[in-house]
């Protein structure tokens, strides 16, 4: 016969587990509920509760459409390139900027860290206009570059660095204060014996950097990475100004104007290009998501 | 050994790039935003002529805008409750039992997608015909409230709830975000105080608010700060949900659309002044109001 006592402990187990289920349901219904519409082949089900949620004559054959009817790989691709070209900017932007900010004496030092820092409180939106407007610059001076040299029309500078450019979408999100802090913090905790002693060895201060500062702070480049990485492959807003071709548009751009413009045929079809988009994230997610809760807890502490 | 005097073009070498790119990409919107708040910008050419405050008079007596920012400000019945759920949700998988790992992960999905594509979902949850009518409908049925298994609200067409219905996607896309940061608060609390409150006999309810609540109130003014200044700011959700229609029009999808729609450069500039304005105002405010209570 159980104690009083253990039937209470068993049923606030009971209510705790059930919170917690209720709000895994919550936060998780979209994206189950469009894995089993895009497995449906047939869509009478789909907006029924609680139907909806499992697939009805399972196919593949949704998501097969997906890369049929729309350009998925160019958007992957183009998602790839973004997020690449994204994380190596930050990460050596950062790492350059975080050195000497953590382990050298000049003057200035106060105030360009303390420049840097205030960043974080602007609202970032306020740059959209103004760097809409300095891309646009950028492409006019290189195309005037390219009469100048007598380029033919082929050449087309203007998109190599001004609107619908990847170097357009990339390069403002390229220098940023969360990373040059994060770097910063990093390079503090190594001891100085070992930057005193590649000094006696003659090290100069790119060696130094490069061959005893990145090796040991790895962990906080890849949570760097992982982070620029995950906001770089999220981003909607400035791509979709910057890029207006489709063979240029990452998938957060591409695929939302697919799914909400005139050529969306079938909402099955939708919800299979959906689960497509949302996987590599996850999949990237199981495997790094320590780096996400534990990462940040270091910057709240 | 190397100089002082050597050390300083060295860090200023290192420091370069970045300065570079934050002068050109952040520090010089500022600016240049303020600037052409003031003057009326041609796209086509790029000519900007100073125009004695125009674009402010004109947004001051615009109905459209004072609208978009009382929206901006109705929005922000977002925040209690989105930090009352991310607390509440902090505080169930702060333990050692099993498969917290799981739920921590499971809750922050919606933080980890894109706002765009998270937002199709979201738009199709809302349909008139859709899956949260689908579900009430169903529930309503079961509970007898209803004769048929149908409900009929438009979530994003009816202007009364389209509003409340893209909050409901910001409280759902933001909770995983600032349940981590109050999970960090959580774990600085010392076990041994809700231990010597659970052997005085205090229910959940009396711990959570009594114990839990003060304790991470520097955690609560941090996230209410965040999700204040992200409610103000509020436009994306708009953007993939309803386009503004419907009284969805919020003051920085204002500045959107001026800029991106009507090319009016100088004016989106305007009224993205006045929103930073009441941004830090709201920020403000709050510093004012948690700081004298500690």
């Amino acid at each position: 016969m159980p104690s009083r006592k253990h039937v209470h402990a068993m049923l606030h187990t009971g209510a705790h587990y059930t919170s917690l289920i209720l709000f895994a349901l919550f936060t998780t219904f979209p994206f189950i509920w469009a894995l089993s519409s895009g497995l449906s082949g047939d869509a009478s089900h789909m907006y029924l509760f609680p139907d909806g949620f499992w697939p009805h004559e399972a196919t593949l054959d949704w998501f097969a459409r997906v890369f049929r009817e729309m350009p998925f790989t160019t958007y992957l691709k183009n998602s790839t390139i973004l997020a690449f070209f994204t994380i190596a900017g930050v990460v050596a932007v950062s790492v350059l900027a975080g050195y000497p900010l953590a382990r050298m004496k000049f003057p200035g030092r106060g105030l360009v860290f303390v420049a840097i820092i205030a960043t974080m409180m602007l609202p970032s939106e306020v740059g959209i206009v103004p760097n809409f407007i300095t891309l646009k610059h950028f492409g006019d001076a290189a195309a005037a570059l390219q009469g100048t040299l007598g380029l033919g029309p082929d050449w087309n500078l203007r998109e190599w660095i001004g609107l619908n450019s990847y170097f357009g979408a990339i390069v403002p999100n390229v220098a940023g204060a969360f990373g040059i802090f994060l770097m910063k913090q990093a390079f503090e905790q190594i001891p100085q014996d070992l930057i005193d002693a590649a000094r006696v060895d003659g090290a100069n201060e790119m060696q130094i950097l490069w061959k005893v500062m990145v090796p040991v702070t790895g962990p906080s480049i890849a949570a760097l990475a992982i982070f620029t990485l995950v906001s770089a492959w999220n981003d909607y807003l400035w791509p979709s100004l910057v890029m207006n071709s489709k063979e240029k548009m990452p998938l957060a751009v591409g695929v939302f104007n697919d799914l909400t413009g005139p050529f969306a045929t079938s909402d099955n079809i939708l919800m299979a290009a959906i689960v497509l988009t949302v996987i590599p994230v996850l999949v990237f997610f199981a495997f790094t998501q320590r780096y996400f809760i534990s990462g940040m807890d270091g910057a709240v502490k | 050994m190397q100089s002082a005097r050597n050390y300083t073009t060295t860090a200023y070498l290192f420091l370069a790039p970045a300065l570079i790119l934050m002068g050109i990409f952040t520090f010089w919107p500022v600016g240049y935003n303020t600037w052409l708040a003031f003057h009326d910008y041609a796209i086509a050419d790029g000519s900007a002529t100073w125009n004695s405050f125009a674009h402010f008079k004109y947004i001051y007596n615009e109905a459209l805008f004072h609208h978009a920012l009382k929206n901006s400000l109705l929005y922000l019945l977002v925040v209690p409750c989105i930090q009352l759920a991310a607390l509440v949700m902090a505080k169930l998988v702060n333990n050692r039992l099993p498969g917290m790992t799981f739920f921590r992960a499971t809750y922050y999905i919606p933080v980890i997608t894109a706002i765009s594509v998270a937002g199709v979902a979201w738009a199709f949850v809302y349909k008139y015909d859709g899956m949260l009518n689908g579900f009430l409908g169903w529930a309503g049925h079961a509970l007898g409230l209803l004769a048929s298994p149908q409900a009929h609200i438009d979530w994003l067409g009816d202007p009364g709830i389209a509003i409340y219905a893209v909050m409901g996607f910001t409280f759902w896309k933001g909770l995983g975000y600032y349940m981590v940061l109050y999970l960090a608060g959580l774990q600085a609390i010392p076990a041994e105080v809700e231990e010597a409150a659970i052997l005085d006999g205090a229910n959940v309810w009396e711990r959570f608010w009594r114990i839990t609540v003060p304790m991470v109130k520097p955690t609560i003014l941090l996230c209410t700060l965040l999700s204040t200044i992200g409610a103000m700011k509020a436009f994306q959700e708009v953007i993939v949900l309803s386009r503004g229609q419907a009284d969805t029009y919020t003051a920085l999808y204002y500045v959107y659309d001026q800029a991106f729609r009507n090319y009016n450069f100088g004016r989106a500039a305007a009224a993205g002044l006045v929103v930073t304005f009441f941004c830090m105002l709201l920020a403000i405010v709050q510093f004012r109001f948690f700081g004298e209570k500690r």
